[in-house]
């Protein structure tokens, strides 16, 4: 490394800001950041660290630190840029990708979607093992499960990765969406940041337009562009949490059929019995338990004699059962 | 079925002096063998395919005789798994031990033999107790018989004890082994069945329904008692047509008098399974029906709808033959009693009604 000192020491040389690349390329890991604050502190105190680059195999140069610094310099329309040039530095691709990671780790986090973009780039030089016993830690990736996502996130789109990195966009949804064709992800994706569904919700949505596409042999996205479906999206008397739940709810229905209306009988063969004010009927968990609850809200014993009696009185309670049996 | 495909043996540190590795490599001679490490625990893989091309010998240092886990809210059956190994060359798209995806490859532990000392010193101190033993909750008891031998192994361990018996679970024709060993006594050779639908659809290279009956139609004329298991019993179109198929296919081919027991179970699943299932078999539709946490945390159909299979399922056979040894797996008490018109009420219940079954059998 002792002459990358002897380049910073000599310090930058004016470039052309067109002749630097605009991807990131293969050492830059910034995405889904705010650019603003960074054009305001460049346009009031000018550029105080010079940009890092070196020239890539096509003659142009690559950017190896400062890629904010670069897309803020392009907005405020400068056209020469101070770099410091690396290009005769003898340094590896992967030294350069060390020195902007560990550039990068001592003064920020990383978004999940920055965190993929260093395991792509780790992954062709460094053998898997070490990157789950070193480079997992770095990072603060905890789950060796998320390995395999974290490297697939920049294939998507930029909308959904700016979710992810903003954490709008949970992991586990992302998981789920991933291997989708790009219209079902860009139906679901478009619900779930529409309605801003949360992050259990978001899961609920996937798996149940997922296990309905399959069960009817349609696509997520010819599912959600149904006219029951869309309208509940568009309709502008609802407010987002009402449309997570007339959604889920009418997805859930489609999805469990017989379960839901077994809830629905249930529900309304209790609300048919009057019960006494504090008093309820639950069914267990999916009806899975054969025992049915009884709660009693009471002041006193005198109030629960009262409520305990009125409920003797009701001789429909006899009926309180599996509602299928109805059913069938 | 499905011709093995095994390409590699790898012996893991520690096999390789077990007279099963060395009659193991001497069958398959004709396969590169590598000697490895062991895999140290937690160890992550990313066998997707679970590595069912490579065959490892695994010196097992866990507990090879292991009660069933059974389940919390449900009845169990009070069996004893014998863990000769795991992982099988079929590939049923239900099959649990995709989520063990950190232990790839088929496995088959080569210290049996060591561990059937110590397993007979335990049941023959429990002269009282009938240990009802099997080998299929890991692996297929039979479809590696070719190679590990089992069958050379396990069953003189087993006739030679009046209180245990062992259970062969498969869903393979592999009986050459079987039958030219001279033991018939406490073996019970059963077999899985499914609706011919769910066979051709999900039990990917496992044998017909037909050919599995003529299999255990074999055992039962060589004088092998037999066993069945409906399970995991999946809804499809037209499920009751299909699975009568099946027991019109048994009627066919196996007389009655010679079955110990015949056991129903639907469909179940730890949640984590549910995306293994949709990666590795995106066109299946066994996760269509209505499936709700259940007591234990695994996924089940909705109540009334185990219990219109049961009913079913139980009527149909009970009609065919009366007294059938018919059990539920994993079911609660108010299912029994709903689908079967009775219920042993619990583990223990039931258990003992298996080892009457038993000793009506074997003595
Ligand atoms: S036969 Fe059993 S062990 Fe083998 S794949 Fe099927 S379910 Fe799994």
């Amino acid at each position: 490394m002792d002459d990358i000192w002897h380049i910073l020491r000599d310090g930058p040389i004016l470039l052309n800001i067109d002749d630097i690349k605009e991807k990131p390329g293969p050492y830059t890991i910034s995405f889904g950041f705010d650019l603003r604050p960074l054009v305001r502190s460049i346009r009031e105190f000018g550029l105080i660290n010079a940009p890092i680059v070196t020239r890539g195999e096509d003659g142009c140069m690559d950017i190896v630190a400062g890629y904010r610094r670069i897309m803020a310099l392009r907005s405020l329309r400068w056209k020469k840029v101070p770099c410091i040039d690396l290009s005769d530095s003898g340094l590896e691709p992967l030294e350069l990708l060390l020195f902007n990671l560990h550039d990068n780790i001592s003064t920020r986090r990383f978004n999940d979607v920055e965190k993929g973009m260093v395991l792509n780039r780790l992954i062709p030089f460094i053998p898997g093992k070490e990157i789950r016993e070193h480079y997992m830690p770095l990072l603060d990736i905890s789950n060796t499960m998320n390995l395999d996502i974290l490297i697939r996130l920049e294939e998507l789109d930029t909308q959904i990765k700016e979710s992810i990195a903003d954490g709008t966009l949970s992991l586990n949804a992302t998981r789920l969406i991933l291997d989708m064709d790009n219209r079902s992800r860009t139906a679901i994706f478009k619900w779930i940041s529409n309605v801003k569904l949360n992050f259990n919700h978001q899961i609920q949505f996937i798996e149940y337009s997922t296990d309905i596409s399959i069960k009817e042999e349609k696509s997520i996205s010819e599912l959600l562009d149904e006219e029951q479906i869309s309208r509940l999206l568009e309709d502008k008397r609802t407010n987002n949490p009402q449309k997570a739940k007339h959604v889920l709810d009418l997805l859930r229905s489609r999805r469990s059929p017989f379960l839901t209306r077994s809830e629905k009988t249930f529900k309304k063969n209790i609300s048919g019995l009057n019960l006494p004010q504090g008093v309820r009927i639950q069914h267990p968990p999916f009806f899975e338990s054969p025992e049915y609850r009884l709660e009693i809200l009471f002041r006193d014993g005198k109030e629960l004699k009262e409520k305990i009696d009125s409920l003797a009185q009701i001789d429909r309670l006899k009926k309180v059962g599996d509602p299928w049996q109805e059913d069938s | 079925m499905r011709k093995d495909r095994i390409k590699k043996i790898l012996v893991e540190h520690g096999a390789a002096d077990h007279n099963l590795t060395s009659s193991v490599l001497k069958r398959l001679d004709n396969l590169p063998v590598e000697n490895i490490i062991p895999d140290f625990p937690g160890q992550r893989h990313d066998f997707q395919d679970m590595d069912k091309e490579t065959l490892r010998l695994i010196k097992f240092k866990g507990e090879v005789l292991k009660p069933c886990p059974g389940t919390r809210g449900y009845i169990c059956c009070g069996y004893q798994i014998l863990h000769v190994g795991t992982n099988c060359p079929l590939d049923c798209s239900y099959c649990i031990l995709q989520a063990y995806f950190n232990q790839p490859s088929l496995r088959i532990f080569v210290n049996l033999e060591d561990e059937l000392i110590r397993i007979g010193q335990i049941i023959d101190s429990h002269p009282d107790k009938i240990f009802r033993i099997g080998t299929g909750e890991f692996t297929d008891s039979l479809a590696l018989d070719h190679v590990a031998g089992w069958s050379d192994i396990l069953p003189h361990f087993f006739t030679a004890r009046k209180n245990a018996v062992l259970e062969l679970k498969t869903k393979t024709e592999r009986i050459e082994g079987l039958l030219t060993s001279q033991y018939r006594d406490r073996i019970i050779v059963s077999w899985s069945l499914n609706s011919p639908y769910i066979v051709s659809k999900e039990e990917h290279g496992a044998p017909s329904i037909k050919k599995r009956l003529l299999a255990a139609k074999r055992c039962q004329a060589e004088g092998f008692t037999l066993g069945f298991h409906f399970d995991p019993m999946i809804q499809h179109p037209e499920w009751k047509e299909d699975y009568m198929r099946t027991i019109e296919m048994i009627d066919r081919f196996i007389d009655p008098k010679g079955i110990i027991w015949i056991s129903l179970g639907c469909l179940r699943y730890m949640p984590a399974l549910k995306s293994i299932i949709r990666r590795r078999h995106p066109g299946t539709h066994i996760l269509d029906g209505e499936f709700v946490r259940g007591l234990d945390g695994k996924m089940r159909y909705f109540k009334p709808i185990r219990m219109e299979i049961y009913s079913f399922i139980g009527e149909v056979i009970k009609k065919w033959y009366n007294d059938p040894g018919l059990y539920l797996c994993m079911e609660s008490d108010e299912i029994w009693h709903k689908s079967l018109g009775w219920s042993p009420e619990n583990t223990d219940g039931l258990s003992l009604y298996l080892d009457k079954r038993v000793i009506e059998f074997f003595g």
